[in-house]
């Protein structure tokens, strides 16, 4: 059994009866039993996924209608809600929580006959870069057990690249499905924001964050988006996108197609290698037809601290709900009067999310707000203004993803501000709303790296075109794990 | 400067408590001194743009009918209501 195919493989696989659906799920379970001890990306297992697998299979077999996912198996990051599942966030504070309701995403997986493998590792509240903030402890990378797997869809990035599941959602606020997407070598999609409904995903940064798919290929990102797209009564900020088929046209190509080099992406503090294959990814676009040029956005060199100072705020506004009362872990009451029992179990919360907690106490509050929080909502409004500019002129912009190499797990561990910087290629997509792709382009050392492409709002299905296109340019080695 | 106080007050606003408050003091001090690069920005002149929702885009505001009994589901609860602790006289 090849667990290494990819997910519209799968479903062709199983559509035409070469393998059941019921040995594949039962292959992957094996799998993460023989792999997760060293990996971790798991912190809870899905007992029921064989049985429903095969229930599947009984429908296939009875010729009743079948869900376009077959059985596939799918992992979720642990902040997405599973009906009657735990959902942790990844947080002492959320330990013994299981969601009352599915996620709209969920639903729609469901209603696919997809088959949900496990809830996935994160960062704490999705709080981190690394995957070493969870409260369960760190995931690895698969290529290289002493590096870090990115973050905070770390869990995600490392099931699909180990081959513990086909695909996974994760969420995207400031980089956390495309940077672990580039650290792990997988495919991770940010949409426009508002292409996926948000509800159920347990919120961090609601003005700027989104679900978006981890897939071994950009044909399986565009068939994902395709599952779990469109407009939602539950949340007001989705838009409709009519149904669209983004996996039509996707191998149409890009040539005539316009990208913008920027600027500040490739410049300070990028790797040599990373440059390297940012260059050459330049070139093969080049060779496939588009025009290159370079372009720059003023806004981009503060889009780190605007987009710390936004999240920051946010966070402390959405984390306020976890009294310890209506969700939380066990810690009796007794003994306690009413505002020091809520501050006595927030104690459960982890160093950064404490840390962003306190920060979110500062920047925009009465003395603070206009040094802070304002500009930063100031920086935003002028960041999307440049860049939509910048779409008037070209149809795509590229970059690094990340602008360094995986790291060793602790290195950056102590050091926020480095560990902020990483950030500096992806939050522009966050704080202006535009879609985002992270592609595997190169392997440098063993340690992957991963091409970012960014298109207009709503120009997702020209965005997966491209990616799709430079993706065909490379053959990556697979994970030896 | 961050100060002590200020890690205090503000550990108090958040409701979390924190035992070493001048741990923060430097931790916060370094980030706010990162954020300060917002003061070279050159934005003052510039308008916030809002996402703006209108209220008659907004779902139906109507009782749905779940079927779980959701307060079970609480750590501490009575009857229909919520436990907590006593507020301080």
């Amino acid at each position: 059994m090849n667990l290494k195919i990819s997910a519209l493989d799968f479903i062709q696989e199983v559509k035409t009866g070469n393998i059941s659906a019921e040995d594949f799920v039962a292959k992957t379970m094996e799998r993460i039993k023989n792999v997760d001890d060293k990996l971790h990306a798991f912190l809870s297992i899905n007992e029921k996924a064989v049985d429903q697998a095969r229930e599947i299979d009984k429908k296939i077999k009875s010729g009743v209608d079948v869900g376009a996912c077959f059985g596939m198996p799918i992992s979720i990051k642990d902040n997405i809600c599973i009906k009657d599942s735990n959902t942790t966030c990844a947080s002492k504070m959320l330990e013994n929580f299981i969601a009352p309701y599915d996620a709209t995403v969920i639903t729609k997986l469901k209603n696919q006959d997809a088959v949900f493998v496990g809830k996935v590792n994160m960062d704490e509240f999705a709080m981190g870069l690394t995957t070493e903030f969870s409260a369960f402890g760190p995931s690895k990378n698969p290529w290289n057990l002493e590096c870090v797997p990115g973050g905070s869809s770390g869990g995600s990035a490392v099931s699909v690249s180990a081959f513990e599941c086909v695909a996974s959602l994760g969420s995207d606020t400031g980089g956390s499905v495309r940077n672990p997407a580039s650290f792990c070598s997988t495919v991770g999609y940010k949409p426009t924001y508002g292409l996926i409904s948000r509800y159920g995903l347990i919120s961090y940064a609601n003005s700027i964050e989104q679900i978006g798919p981890l897939t071994r290929t950009v044909k399986d990102a565009a068939f994902m988006l395709n599952l779990v797209s469109g407009i939602d009564p539950n949340d007001n900020t989705t838009i409709d996108n009519k149904n669209t088929n983004y996996l039509s046209g996707i191998e149409t190509g890009i040539e005539g197609k316009k990208i913008g080099i920027i600027k500040e992406m490739i410049g300070d503090g990028i790797d040599s290698s990373v440059l390297s294959a940012t260059k050459d990814a330049i070139s093969k676009l080049e060779s496939l037809g588009a025009i290159c040029e370079e372009i720059s956005l003023e806004m981009v060199k503060f889009s780190v601290a605007a987009y710390y100072t936004i999240t920051a705020t946010e966070a402390g506004s959405n984390l306020a709900r976890y009294d310890n009362l209506r969700y939380g872990y066990d810690f009796p009451l007794e003994g306690y009067e009413f505002n020091s029992y809520i501050s006595k179990a927030r104690r459960n919360f982890g160093p950064e999310v404490t840390r962003r907690m306190i920060l979110s106490g500062f920047v925009p509050s009465a003395g603070h707000a206009g040094k802070y929080f304002l500009k930063a909502l100031k920086v935003k409004s002028k960041l999307t203004k440049e860049i939509n500019n910048a779409f008037k002129q070209f149809d795509l912009l590229i970059s690094p993803t990340v602008p360094v190499l995986p790291f060793k797990i602790g290195e950056k561990i102590d050091d926020p501000i480095s560990l902020f910087l990483i950030d500096i290629n992806t939050v522009t997509a966050n704080l202006t709303g535009k879609p985002a792709i992270s592609i595997p382009y190169a392997i440098s050392n063993g340690l992957p790296i991963g091409i970012q492409l960014m298109a207009d709002s709503m120009n997702d299905q020209l965005l997966l075109r491209a990616a799709y296109a430079l993706e065909q340019t490379v053959k990556l080695p697979e994970v030896s794990i | 400067m961050v100060t002590k106080e200020e890690i205090e007050h503000v550990s108090k606003l958040m409701k979390i408590e924190i035992t070493d408050h001048k741990e923060y003091v430097d931790k916060v001090q370094k980030i706010l001194d990162y954020f300060d690069v917002l003061d070279s920005a050159g934005v003052e002149s510039e308008e916030i743009s809002m996402h703006e929702i209108s209220i008659i885009n907004l779902r139906e505001d109507k009782y749905i009918p779940f079927n779980d009994k959701l307060i079970e589901k609480l750590n501490h609860y009575k009857g229909t209501y919520v436990r907590a602790p006593k507020m301080s006289s």
